[in-house]
């Protein structure tokens, strides 16, 4: 019996393992390999080059434009999102009418690609005829023509703002089912005792949404590392590598500049970084898991 | 015991995975496979009834995989990194075609060209600077273009302007009588940033000359020298008198050119493949729209004509060379094809058999001006090297961001520059 078990399981694993091998693992060690020469990405001659461009790249102005875009992105990602999500999950849980309408609203641009979102915020962003612009001046009675996307200052920002609007649904849903696993009564409970509102987010509702919220705060961290799609189709990491993130300076430098092997140390970069982060919250799970035990 | 199992284990995945897998797609013999960007106002529907004419012609099966021209450069090159080439695909002769034969993954043609004898029918001047690479034949022209001053006739007529600009002070002058009516004179779309390089080009061309540009091109001048930087005042002047659009970096070389056309701007500087975009959008050529040289700015520089060739090369990796062959081959040699393509694309043949009376009067003039000019160069991004043209291209779209900076731009540049042409050699 048990030989048979064991059977069905090497069965059942291998081809989930052959193509994660097939196109996880060996691309990865490929990207290693390629990291130390100075192979074009299509050219038959690479050479070796040692550390020299991981030296490069702790010298390169961009890379550190990257790295802070990219603390940027991710700190976005988790602050906006989230407290926007609660705080519509908050709003709709409270029996305000229409709630389940709105619920399927906000959670609609989840459904959306990331190609489809960012084309629907180039159309808003847009300086002449753009909705935002249309409405500023409208509202401010002056023609306004700013080209939010155009611009190396407000780049990274608005496609932030396309980015958020989408991942809000994804967090307003679980912190909804997050709320109704706390008892009604607990929160009736507070309310004959004449407690108020925000008191009651505070010491009841937050803490007890915390399973909820651990899985928000993973899953806008591991979104906000993938977030490269929305990026490549509003900016395509500029105006001059203005809104560029690690993947998107690593796209670029593969991919326009012909610098595979450079790119390809960026990658590795970009996977201890994400290695590191993913340690970290592993970690930090498995102490939640075990206080919750 | 174990080992056992996992050997049957294994026997068992092998048996449910994907039976075709490792196996090439078998193609029939006269498929010939296609990666183009003919794409969306490049010309999608033209190369359609094109591959059409070609399969009821010829027999040969069209495996078409079409990309957008902007991720078609990069496109390209990925499939090339994963030794997936089409058979043939299109693409700029110039320093691009130069560096994928040099990094070899394309085929030289000499016999198959000597075989079809297409040196008696492509124009020699493209032979020589668009086919040829280190003495060989490498890429079959499919039509090529003049980038040129194109206006809304209504616009100037409107304004009062009966003779076009021959030098740059009737130049400026041109736009300054436009500006004081109200109406922007110049429309850039520099998103993509290629669009910019035309003003960059032709300024440098028309000051220091054919000779000059391109030394500066393969890396023997300075970004620094004075030359570039009277070329850079130059376009200077016009953005510090608000001659062009605002935003130029918002928008998109159609953009450009549905600001002319709707006649909220004048003129863009721009390749004849703005009259395949016009003419689809209902615009008459001639009537609605018309175009001027680029004007002298220094008397005594040689004139030069600026602007691309597309064509089509073979992948090493060719399965079917033949028909390959037959479908690039027929491409350039079928005046039928040639003249369909100038009429949707906006292109000019480069085949000399083509009757020049089927051009539109916009184009040719077009033709004449590239007949009569000393020189034909080609644009930044196909007469530097890729990795050049990268840094210069980016360097164009921050200029229209932000003129006053410029010193500071080319210092720049110049530093990339030393870095990719010391690597280059």
């Amino acid at each position: 019996m048990e030989s048979h078990v064991r059977f069905w399981r090497v069965v059942l694993l291998a081809p989930p393992l052959l193509v994660f091998g097939l196109f996880v693992l060996w691309p990865l060690a490929d990207s290693f390999r390629y990291s130390v020469s100075n192979w074009n990405g299509f050219s038959a001659d690479a050479a070796f080059v040692g550390l020299d461009n991981f030296r490069k790249i702790f010298t390169d102005p961009l890379f550190a434009n990257a790295i802070l875009n990219s603390a940027i992105w991710m700190a976005a990602a988790l602050v906006l999102p989230v407290g926007a999500g609660l705080a519509l999950a908050l709003l709709l849980d409270s029996g305000v009418r229409g709630a389940g309408v709105f619920k399927s609203i906000f959670y609609l641009p989840i459904c959306l690609s990331s190609v489809v979102v960012g084309q629907i915020w180039i159309w808003i962003f847009q300086p002449d005829w753009g909705l935002l612009n249309t409405a500023i001046s409208a509202a401010s009675g002056e023609t306004f023509g700013y080209a939010w996307l155009a611009k190396p200052g407000t780049a990274l920002y608005a496609v932030i703002v396309a980015w958020s609007w989408q991942q809000t649904g994804l967090a307003m849903v679980i912190f909804l089912a997050g709320l109704t696993a706390i008892p009604r009564d607990l929160l009736e409970a507070a309310d004959v005792d004449g407690v108020a509102y925000h008191k009651q987010i505070a010491h009841i509702i937050l803490p007890m949404l915390r399973p909820a919220t651990v899985v928000v705060i993973a899953l806008s961290v591991i979104n906000s590392l993938k977030g490269f799609d929305i990026l490549y189709i509003m900016t395509g990491g500029g105006p001059f590598n203005s809104s560029d993130t690690l993947a998107m300076f690593m796209y670029d430098e593969s991919f326009k500049k012909y610098k595979m092997g450079y790119g390809s140390a960026i990658s590795v970069v970009l996977f201890v970084i994400t290695l590191t982060i993913i340690f970290v919250y592993f970690k930090e799970l498995k102490k939640m898991d075990e206080i919750y035990e | 015991m174990t080992r056992h199992y996992i050997k049957r284990a294994l026997l068992a995945a092998a048996i449910a995975l994907p039976t075709g897998y490792g196996a090439a797609p078998s193609l029939a013999a006269d498929t010939v496979t296609i990666s183009h960007y003919f794409t969306g106002e490049m010309g999608r529907k033209g190369i359609e009834e094109i591959f059409a004419k070609l399969t009821a012609a010829t027999g040969i099966v069209v495996k078409d995989s079409p990309i957008g021209h902007e991720d078609f450069k990069t496109g390209i090159l990925v499939r090339a990194a994963g030794n997936s080439l089409p058979d043939v695909f299109s693409y700029w002769a110039g320093a691009r075609t130069k560096f994928i034969a040099d990094a070899g993954n394309i085929a030289s043609i000499d016999a198959e060209w000597a075989a079809s004898g297409l040196d008696q029918i492509v124009e020699p001047g493209i032979i020589k600077n668009a086919s040829m690479y280190d003495g060989k034949h490498y890429l079959v022209p499919f039509g090529y273009h003049y980038a040129g001053v194109f206006y809304n006739t209504k616009v100037l007529k409107d304004a009062g302007i009966t003779a076009n600009p021959k030098t740059w002070e009737e130049f400026l002058a041109l736009c300054a009588t436009l500006k004081s009516k109200g109406i922007t004179p110049i429309a850039l779309g520099s998103k993509d940033q290629w669009p910019a390089q035309f003003w960059f080009d032709y300024l440098l061309l028309r000051t220091a000359g054919p000779d000059y540009r391109a030394k500066l091109m393969a890396g023997t001048a300075s970004y620094t020298d004075p030359e570039v930087k009277e070329a850079m005042a130059k376009w200077k002047e016009l953005t510090d008198a608000g001659y062009f659009t605002p935003q130029a970096n918002a928008s998109t070389w159609t953009d450009a050119a549905d600001k002319v056309a709707q006649g909220k701007a004048a003129m863009t500087l721009m390749g004849t493949w703005i009259t395949g975009y016009w003419n689809g959008i209902g615009l008459k050529p001639g009537s609605d729209y018309d175009f001027f040289p680029f004007p002298t700015v220094k008397a005594g520089v040689p004139d030069a004509v600026v602007g691309p060739v597309d064509g089509l090369v073979m992948s090493k990796t060719a399965a079917n060379k033949e028909a390959t062959w037959k479908l690039m081959s027929y491409l350039i040699t079928n005046t039928d094809v040639q003249v369909k393509w100038a009429a949707v694309q906006g292109a000019l043949s480069p085949n000399t058999k083509v009757d020049t009376k089927t051009y539109s009067p916009v184009m040719k003039h077009a033709l004449d001006e590239v007949s009569k000019a000393d020189a034909f160069a080609f644009n930044y991004d196909l007469a530097t090297t890729p990795p050049m043209a990268e840094v210069g291209l980016a360097m164009f779209a921050r200029f229209m961001d932000d003129p006053s900076k410029v010193d500071d731009y080319l210092k720049d540049v110049q530093a990339k520059a030393k870095d990719i042409f010391a690597k280059a050699q």
